[in-house]
């Protein structure tokens, strides 16, 4: 499991990358200063709320996508707070946003069937 | 438009330097990619190539530009023209026989694994049978054109990858360069065992809103609706009755930047040595400047045109036309063309001769192309 503050945003962004839309992390961990982090995370969550919305719900009440006949479960979307904090930290230390992008293309210490928290 | 998520289409965006007070920001605008560009430009080629009756491949006429990027994509260049049909495949018989030989022993490799494969099997014989009939035929062309498909992949996949036809890279460009005008202009990858790169005679620039303007372009996400007809069996409220949908469009006074080399038109990449006649590439290098005449003056650019055509116009157009490589001044800066007129008159102290003219308030943008095109003419470069 993922132990920072932002494991929502990481969790969201693991996501992408299993369904191979690398270019949020990309954007996420290359940016040069907090604009591009801040553009990106803003289309990423758009993007994750319509991906969720209108993905299918299996009978223990998680969401999931299926993708070349994988099922892929979907997260739950991070929270204002986090999201608040993250930008925040960001502003202060460009690292931040480089660290959170690592940490979603690294494979999960523990197995997460859910992808998170519903 | 660039990439969409669930029900959002998004419009391209870049990040874009601006001032204000003194310091830098950066701010997202919307932006047009050079691809979309060039594939436009490359499109109004296609016409303006075949109406002047130059040569384009199939692929291209089809808007396709998969350029001749493998064996199996070149192939169809060896039969379209009767001469290069002629000059490489005139030991027709040799290379059947050794290509029969060749698919012979790799079916017999099939049946010998462990695992058979029997599609790719069946897939080998069919080629066998094809280069069996095709010695066989009275007017072997003629065979292979009414099996495109099929002598594409035998031929791409055996004749040429196995090295049965002795194929150097500068006969394979002049083959290519021959048999299609987009690829002459617009260049090509081929991956085959000796990669052949040809470098694109135009180049284009990312359409991005001018510096002036920038941190007033705005994308805006417009709601749209799709409804399906339903039949009165079906409940109401079903999801399917209607779907909404978000599309982004964008609004700025955009700049971007085409250059145009004339003389890489119809020339070898490899040897630097005209490939065509002297006549030909005259009229290779006006359909060229055509092309990009018709892509300006219809608006034929950009995606989405059928529901988002653009509401405006072209303000402002600067040609240059000189011996060596020069660029204008990017129109993103608000004083590009008194830049570019002084840039010019530099060159003009070092003796070299250039040409060019401005579209604004006075002249529209087709009056300016056609001055320069009529300069070109006088010039003799068609």
């Amino acid at each position: 499991m993922v132990k920072t503050e932002y494991e929502g945003i990481v969790k969201m962004l693991r996501f992408f990358v299993q369904t191979k839309n690398f270019s949020y992390v990309d954007r996420i961990g290359n940016a040069l200063n907090p604009e591009p982090v801040e553009v990106a995370l803003l289309e990423a969550l758009r993007a994750f709320r319509s991906i969720r919305e209108s993905a299918s719900i299996e009978g223990d009440g998680r969401r999931y996508v299926e993708k070349d006949g994988n099922k892929i479960p979907m997260p739950g979307i991070p929270s204002d707070e986090e999201v608040k904090i993250f930008l925040d930290d960001v502003r202060s230390d460009m690292g931040v946003a480089k660290l959170v992008a690592t940490l979603a293309l690294a494979y999960p210490s523990k197995k997460e069937n859910s992808g998170g928290d519903e | 438009m660039v990439e969409t998520a669930g029900n959002y289409g998004k419009h391209r965006r870049v990040p874009y330097l601006v001032e204000e007070d003194g310091k830098l920001k950066t701010v997202y605008v919307p932006a047009m990619s050079g691809e979309s560009l060039a594939h436009a430009y490359q499109e109004h080629l296609v016409r303006e190539a075949l109406s002047a009756g130059l040569p384009v491949c199939d692929d291209c006429q089809r808007g396709e530009f998969y350029k001749s990027m493998d064996e199996v994509h070149f192939a169809p260049k060896l039969f379209n023209r009767e001469e290069v049909f002629e000059s490489v495949l005139a030991n027709l018989s040799e290379v059947v026989d050794i290509t029969i030989s060749v698919l012979s022993s790799e079916i017999e490799k099939e049946r010998n694994k462990k695992k058979q494969n029997e599609d790719k099997i069946k897939e080998l014989e069919k080629f066998r049978g094809f280069m069996e009939n095709l010695v066989k035929s009275e007017k072997p062309r003629d065979y292979i054109l009414k099996n495109l498909s099929l002598a594409s992949q035998v031929f791409g996949n055996y004749v040429i990858k196995k090295g049965i036809l002795d194929l150097p890279p500068v006969k394979i460009e002049d083959i290519i360069v021959k048999s299609c005008v987009v690829e002459d202009v617009g260049g090509f990858l081929y991956t085959g065992s000796a990669p052949i790169r040809r470098s694109s005679a135009f180049q284009v620039s990312y359409a991005l809103p001018v510096k002036s303007v920038a941190l007033f372009a705005t994308s805006e996400p417009q709601l749209h609706a799709r409804h399906a007809q339903m039949d009165a069996s079906s409940k109401k409220g079903n999801a399917s009755e209607q779907m909404i949908y978000y599309v982004e469009t964008g609004t700025a006074l955009y700049g971007f930047t085409f250059n145009l080399d004339l003389d890489a038109i119809g020339v070898s990449a490899i040897t630097s040595k005209p490939i065509l006649d002297e006549n030909e590439i005259k009229k290779r290098r006006e359909a060229s400047l055509k092309a990009l005449f018709r892509m300006l003056s219809s608006s034929q650019f950009g995606a989405k045109l059928s529901r988002f055509f653009p509401v405006g116009g072209i303000t402002e157009l600067i040609v240059a036309v000189t011996d060596h490589p020069f660029v204008v001044t990017s129109p993103i800066y608000d004083d590009y063309i008194e830049k570019t007129q002084r840039r010019l008159k530099v060159l003009k102290s070092f003796g070299e001769e250039s040409f060019l003219v401005v579209a604004g308030e006075e002249k529209v943008p087709e009056e300016a192309l056609k001055e320069a095109i009529d300069y070109l003419h006088e010039k003799e470069a068609f």
